[in-house]
C-alpha cells in the first residue's frame, strides 16, 4: 500500500507545469525570503498599528510572544533533527522541483514552524491579523509542497510544533508578564511604545 | 573578493534596500492606523495608507523581480540568522529615518502637555524630537519619584 503522505505530495506536485503562472507564484510563496518578511512586517503595523493604548499594550506583548514562538519553534525543530532525519522528496521520488535543494532534514518543517509560530503569537492576541498570519504561513507551507521541498506531513509537523510552542509560550507569558511591561514602558519613555 | 563574495554583498544589499522600502510603506500605514499624525508623511490618512501599501509591495516587487531570489544559504543566499540581523537593521534604519524625517517635516507640531507614560500616543499632535526631548527631560528630573514606586514596599 502505497504511503499516504508520498500519494498527497505527488498529487500535490503534479500540478507542477498544469499553468506557467501558477508555478511562478508558488517559487515566489516558496521562497526563505517572502513570508518571513510579511509576517516581520505584520508584527511592526501589530506594534505601532492600534490608537487604543490598552489594545496596543496587549499587541506589543504578543509581539514578544510571537517572536519567541518563533525562536522556541525553530529550537524544537533543531532538537528534533538531532534525532531524526528525513530525506527531501526530491532525493527519492520523481519530483517536479521548483526550487534549489535544500540540504537539512524534511521532517519537520522548519519554515513552517518558525512561521505558525509568529502566526500563533499573533493569533493570540489580535484575531484578524492573525488569521492574516495564519493564512500566509498557511500559503508559504502549501507552495513548499508544490514546489517539491516537503512532504505534507512535514509542513503539519512544523504546524504542531508551533501550536504546542505557543501554547506554552502563551501560559509561560503570564508569569513573565511584569517584566515584558516593564520593557514596553521603558520603550514609553523613548515614545516608541 | 571571489565572484560569490560580491554576488553576496549584492544579495544582502538588494534584501537591505527591498527591507527598508517595505519597512518605511508599513510604518506610514501603521502610524496611519495608529493615529499617530505626528509621525505621518501626509496628513490625509487615506493617503498614508494607499501610499504605505505601495512603497511595501514596491520594496518586495523590487527584491523578487531584479534577480534570481531562491538560492541556497552557501550559494549566496542568506541563512536565517543573517535574515533575520539584516532585517533587524534594516527596519531600524526605516524608523530611525521616518523618525528624523517626520520631526522635520512636522517641525511645527509640538505638544507643551506631557504625560510621562503616554508614549506613543503623544505622538497624536506632536512631532518625534520634541515629544522625546519633553520626555527625556522629565524623566532627567523626575527620575526618583518615578522609580521610587517600584522599589519601595
Amino acid at each position: 500500500m502505497a504511503n499516504p503522505d508520498e500519494t498527497l505530495f505527488l498529487w500535490i506536485n503534479g500540478f507542477v507545469g498544469v499553468l506557467p503562472i501558477l508555478d511562478d507564484a508558488a517559487r515566489l510563496a516558496a521562497s526563505d525570503y517572502l513570508a518571513p518578511a510579511i509576517l516581520a512586517l505584520t508584527l511592526i503595523v501589530l506594534w505601532f498599528g492600534e490608537a487604543s493604548a490598552d489594545i496596543r499594550l496587549k499587541q506589543q506583548v504578543g509581539v514578544f510572544i510571537a517572536l519567541s514562538s518563533m525562536g522556541l519553534s525553530g529550537l524544537a525543530v533543531f532538537i528534533a533533527n538531532i534525532f531524526y532525519f528525513r530525506p527531501r522528496p526530491f532525493a527519492d521520488l520523481d519530483v517536479n522541483l521548483l526550487f534549489y535543494e535544500p540540504t537539512d532534514s524534511s521532517f519537520p518543517a522548519n519554515s513552517a514552524a518558525t512561521a505558525f509560530g509568529i502566526a500563533f503569537g499573533i493569533w493570540g492576541v489580535n484575531r484578524r491579523v492573525g488569521w492574516f498570519a495564519i493564512g500566509a504561513s498557511g500559503s508559504y507551507g502549501l507552495a513548499r509542497v508544490f514546489a517539491g521541498v516537503h512532504y505534507p506531513l512535514d509542513i503539519l509537523a512544523g504546524i504542531a510544533i508551533a501550536a504546542a510552542v505557543s501554547f506554552a509560550v502563551f501560559r509561560v507569558s503570564e508569569y513573565a508578564m511584569p517584566l515584558l511591561v516593564g520593557v514596553i514602558r521603558c520603550l514609553r519613555i523613548l515614545r516608541l511604545a | 573578493m571571489t565572484v560569490e563574495d560580491a554576488g553576496m554583498i549584492n544579495f544582502t544589499a538588494d534584501y537591505c534596500i527591498a527591507v527598508f522600502i517595505s519597512t518605511i510603506g508599513v510604518l506610514q500605514f501603521a502610524f496611519s492606523l495608529g493615529r499617530l499624525r505626528g509621525l505621518l508623511f501626509f496628513k490625509s490618512p487615506l493617503v498614508s495608507r494607499t501610499l504605505g501599501l505601495a512603497m511595501a509591495i514596491l520594496g518586495l516587487s523590487l527584491f523578487f523581480g531584479t534577480g534570481t531570489r531562491n538560492i541556497n544559504d552557501y550559494e549566496g543566499g542568506l541563512d536565517a540568522p543573517d535574515q533575520a540581523l539584516y532585517f533587524s537593521l534594516s527596519a531600524l534604519a526605516a524608523l530611525t529615518a521616518t523618525l528624523a524625517f517626520t520631526s522635520l517635516i512636522n517641525h511645527r507640531m509640538k505638544n507643551e502637555d506631557i504625560e510621562p507614560d503616554a508614549g506613543l500616543d503623544t505622538l497624536r499632535d506632536s512631532n518625534y524630537a520634541s515629544a522625546l526631548k519633553r520626555s527625556v527631560l522629565y524623566w532627567c528630573r523626575n527620575w526618583r519619584t518615578q522609580t521610587k514606586r517600584y522599589f519601595s514596599g
